[in-house]
């Protein structure tokens, strides 16, 4: 069950860092410990946090009556984590996952993890899981085998106890083993992890554990929050962007109805009052005076970004490009573009912010409970451990709440008026002064040998980064150049970062390359591929789509594209139906096939998967913000339209799954791969090749008449 | 335009509330704010997402842009107050039964606009799903399973 924040006072919050280890002195049971030392231990990688008290911090508890708590420092953003953990640590422990509890995402009491962008977190997490219940059933198991005076192999759990095998019938309860004594254990040294041939919990889909709150209007995100005496902010908003606050006469809007204060502390300016309404309509009684700095202007976006560019990192490279490009038979060279896109998580950012003496305690919703913490220290001058972040549900993240803002400014305007302080954005806020998905530039220049293969492979890419840019093929002159560029807007983490670019423009230009040479779009990739899961993938979405392909100019196309990203292999077919006159692009069937490793639960990579299709659909064909002389102009769901139920294609996945591989199971993989498989459908079905997200009808129409 | 505090009646889940608010404040403000009735989402403020829908005398209303003073004297059905007697209403049993949601933050919205479909069109094809929700947005892109459920639901109702 989600938990009920309203429940958490249960941990004095004005101890912030000290309640685990007080904790720990209290209780028996079995106690699976974060790593103290972990550099000195190889496997566990995570880093202690400025303060050392979290390195008390426990992973898993089991208390004498046999139930299981799990403490993660990730929180349930909709990926199905806490459901997915609690399999996990049943499974290695041979219990019910009924016995499991998880809380998540609670600075106070899950160990902090450092994020690793290339590793996604139910692997990350997933897997400290199950080390650390791994650990505590081989404790269980010595102390039952030397009870009994057998050895290991002779005992096993099952079922919330340890039975004897030899002698069916024989049992002790962990209670009984445990007998009111504690034994804390170290992760660091490998455990014996359940091999999959034997999994019974791992891979079954199981439901939500937090369906049915959420089904009945009891899930409780960061708005649901209810503190005694708690008062309600609004921030003033400048302007334009970038425009600085040089003065404001706050007197007329302290003076309206319900208004508790008008707090202006630097950069931070906000109305606090009793109702969120009312403080709402108190800061439109705010005179402030703004400068406006430089208005940023999209119609020059691409060209300031390729006259900003600064070398982010060393080139990545393999063999000789420019030999290898100058002796190639053809060449062929591209630009490819990406629009700025928003996260726009239905649920807007939100913060809770309340101080007690030297603590502050945040209720968050965000993805980074940790960062956000630090955040807070940080902007306040606490130390870590003087602050607390719970996170509550979260109403969609997509990597858009990672940055600790809205809790920094929570934090402030609670200390300012001494009171819980909720600060919430209107939608207008979310799609305007949040940071975006950066918009990316990308330069390819390829070569073709004698052979009709690939021999050399350039890649320039500004300002998106360079995440899943490297070719997945064999190609043996290969290189890649990532510029760090001066954006015009706010930009920060976005799932996949500049994935979903990068395999746009790599899956394009090669499709461009097949059809120039008359190749089939997967052969042609097949014949640079040796990487055996992809190639599994490939033949599965194949096989089910029944691949042929269209000729123009039918209307109607299909695409293909795959990717890799974080231990993932994605390929995907798409089908579509292009209006010629217009240029619109309706996506009738996605068939997806995905290998991420072990699956957890399946019918939640499933969702997962689904749901990367039709948000990935969203920035291929409209999504993009847009603005103009320092405006957004996109801050409405009508003018930043995001999927429907109008445009949702019938959708197939498929899960040829490597069982022996960490769980790397999210949606992310399946939005690398979707922009290109409908460009290239559109290509394929009225000979338009385009080379931009979203994918601009104009274009299509343009390019579909010529 | 200055409006002022009066006297409001809404048959809310059941029981009747007197509210002394202001007559033009949103319904979903005071539900959330006023009745702590917080399955009802805020995701947009301006009628464009569903997250807020409740029921209105049985009509599914977007209570961001309904003024508290309409639904004087009404009866409003909030997602709190679909399950009867402990037992799940069939939509929210179908929506688990489908596992129709990821961050479930348009899940309440979502639930009360098939609720209100299903009272209209106990048996809806699959487009004229999509066309009664059309306006309901799920940035998770959940979509596919909605309309799954909400078949179920209809399946289950009919029985
Ligand atoms: S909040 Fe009411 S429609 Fe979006
Ligand atoms: S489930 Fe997240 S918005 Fe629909």
């Amino acid at each position: 069950m989600s938990e009920d924040v309203g429940q958490q006072r249960e941990v004095p919050i004005n101890r912030a860092g000290m309640t685990r280890r007080e904790f720990l002195r209290l209780t028996g049971g079995v106690i699976v410990l974060f790593a103290l030392a972990p550099a000195a231990e190889p496997g566990t990688e995570g880093q202690p946090g400025p303060d050392s008290a979290e390195d008390l911090n426990a992973w898993l508890r089991i208390q004498p009556d046999g139930r299981v708590t799990i403490f993660a420092p990730a929180p349930e953003v909709g990926q199905g984590l806490r459901t997915s953990l609690a399999q996990m640590a049943a499974e290695e422990l041979r219990a019910p996952v009924s016995c499991v509890e998880v809380v998540l995402g609670d600075t106070a009491r899950a160990p902090r993890l450092a994020p690793d962008p290339d590793q996604p977190t139910l692997s990350a997490v997933g897997m400290r899981v199950r080390a650390a219940a791994a650990e505590a059933r081989e404790l269980l198991a010595a102390m039952a085998a030397e009870k009994w005076d057998v050895s290991r192999e002779l005992v096993k759990l099952d079922g919330g106890q340890v039975v004897l095998l030899p002698r069916p019938g024989t049992a002790v309860s962990i209670g009984e083993l445990i007998g009111g004594r504690r034994f804390v254990r170290r992760l660091g040294r490998p455990t014996p992890l359940t091999p999959p041939s034997e999994h019974q919990i791992i891979g079954e889909s199981i439901a939500r554990l937090d369906g049915p709150a959420i089904v009945r209007g009891q899930a409780r995100y960061v708005g649901d929050v209810l503190l005694p005496n708690m008062a309600y902010a609004k921030l003033l908003r400048p302007p334009c962007l970038g425009a600085r606050l040089v003065r404001a006469d706050t007197r007329a809007a302290s003076a309206q109805p319900g208004v508790i204060a008008v707090v202006h502390e630097g950069d931070l300016i906000a109305v606090v009052a009793s109702r969120p309404n009312l403080a709402e309509k108190a800061t439109r009684h705010i005179q402030a005076t703004w400068e406006e700095g430089a208005h940023p202007e999209m119609s020059t976006l691409y060209q300031g970004l390729r006259a900003s560019a600064e070398l982010a990192e060393p080139a990545r490279q393999q063999g000789d490009v420019e030999a290898a490009l100058a002796g190639a038979r053809r060449g062929y060279s591209a630009s490819y573009r990406a629009a700025f896109i928003a996260h726009a998580p239905i649920e807007p950012h939100g913060a809770v912010a309340t101080t007690e003496g030297a603590t502050v305690v945040v209720y968050a919703s965000t993805e980074r409970p940790f960062a956000h913490r630090e955040g807070v220290a940080e902007a306040l001058g606490l130390r870590a451990s003087q602050v607390r972040v719970i996170t509550t549900a979260v109403g969609g993240a997509f990597g858009g709440k990672d940055g600790p803002e809205i809790s920094v400014q929570a934090a402030r305007l609670a200390r300012a008026v001494g009171r819980p302080v909720m600060l919430t954005q209107s939608r207008e806020e979310e799609l305007t002064w949040n940071y975006f998905r950066p918009a990316a530039l990308i330069d390819v220049r390829c070569g073709v040998g004698e052979t009709g293969g690939i021999i050399a492979w350039d890649c320039d890419v500004f300002n998106c980064g360079a995440r899943g840019a490297w070719p997945p093929y064999g190609f043996p002159h290969r290189r890649l150049r990532s510029y760090r560029c001066n954006a015009a807007l706010r930009q920060g983490p976005w799932r996949g970062a500049g994935g979903p670019a990068n395999a746009f423009a790599r899956e394009v230009h090669l499709d461009h390359i097949a059809s120039e040479l008359g190749e089939d779009p997967i052969d042609f990739r097949l014949r640079h591929l040796s990487d055996r899961r992809m190639i599994r993938a490939i033949q599965a979405v194949a096989e089910r789509y029944g691949w042929r392909v269209h000729r123009p100019p039918t209307g109607l196309g299909v695409g293909f594209a795959c990717a890799r990203d974080g231990g993932s292999c994605v390929a995907e077919i798409a089908e579509v139906e292009v209006e010629r006159l217009s240029g619109q692009v309706c996506v009738r069937r996605v068939v997806v096939a995905q290998d991420s490793g072990l699956v957890v639960n399946p019918d939640n990579l499933r969702n997962q998967i689904e749901g990367a299709v039709v948000m990935g659909l969203g920035f291929t064909l409209r999504e993009a913000v847009r603005y103009e002389q320092g405006r957004v102009l996109t801050r409405s769901f009508a003018s930043y339209p995001i999927l429907t139920f109008r445009d949702v294609p019938r959708i197939d996945i498929l899960l040829p799954a490597s069982r022996d591989l960490p769980p790397n199971g999210d949606g992310t993989p399946a939005l690398y791969a979707i922009p290109a498989a409908v460009a290239n459908a559109v290509f394929d079905a009225v000979g338009a090749r385009v080379r931009e997200l979203p994918l601009p009808p104009a274009s299509i129409r343009a390019a579909a008449n010529r | 335009m200055a409006s002022q505090s009066e006297g409001i009646q809404i048959r809310v889940n059941g029981s009747l509330c007197q509210l002394e608010v202001d007559s033009s404040r949103s319904l979903l403000s005071v539900l959330r704010t006023e009745l702590r009735l917080t399955g009802t989402k805020y995701g947009c403020g301006a009628g464009e997402c569903g997250a807020c829908t409740v029921l209105v005398d049985g009509e599914a209303v977007r209570s961001c842009i309904f003024p508290a003073g309409h639904a004087h004297g009404r009866t409003v059905t909030t997602i709190e107050g679909l399950a009867q007697g402990g037992r799940l209403h069939p939509v929210q049993e179908a929506f688990l039964e489908a596992q129709a949601f990821q961050c479930g933050y348009c899940t309440p919205g979502m639930i009360m606009g098939a609720v209100s479909l299903l009272r209209k069109e106990p048996n809806p094809t699959e487009l004229e799903i999509r066309r009664a929700l059309a306006d309901h947005l799920c940035r998770c892109g959940v979509y596919p399973r909605i309309i799954r459920a909400v078949q179920l639901a209809a399946a289950k109702m009919s029985k």
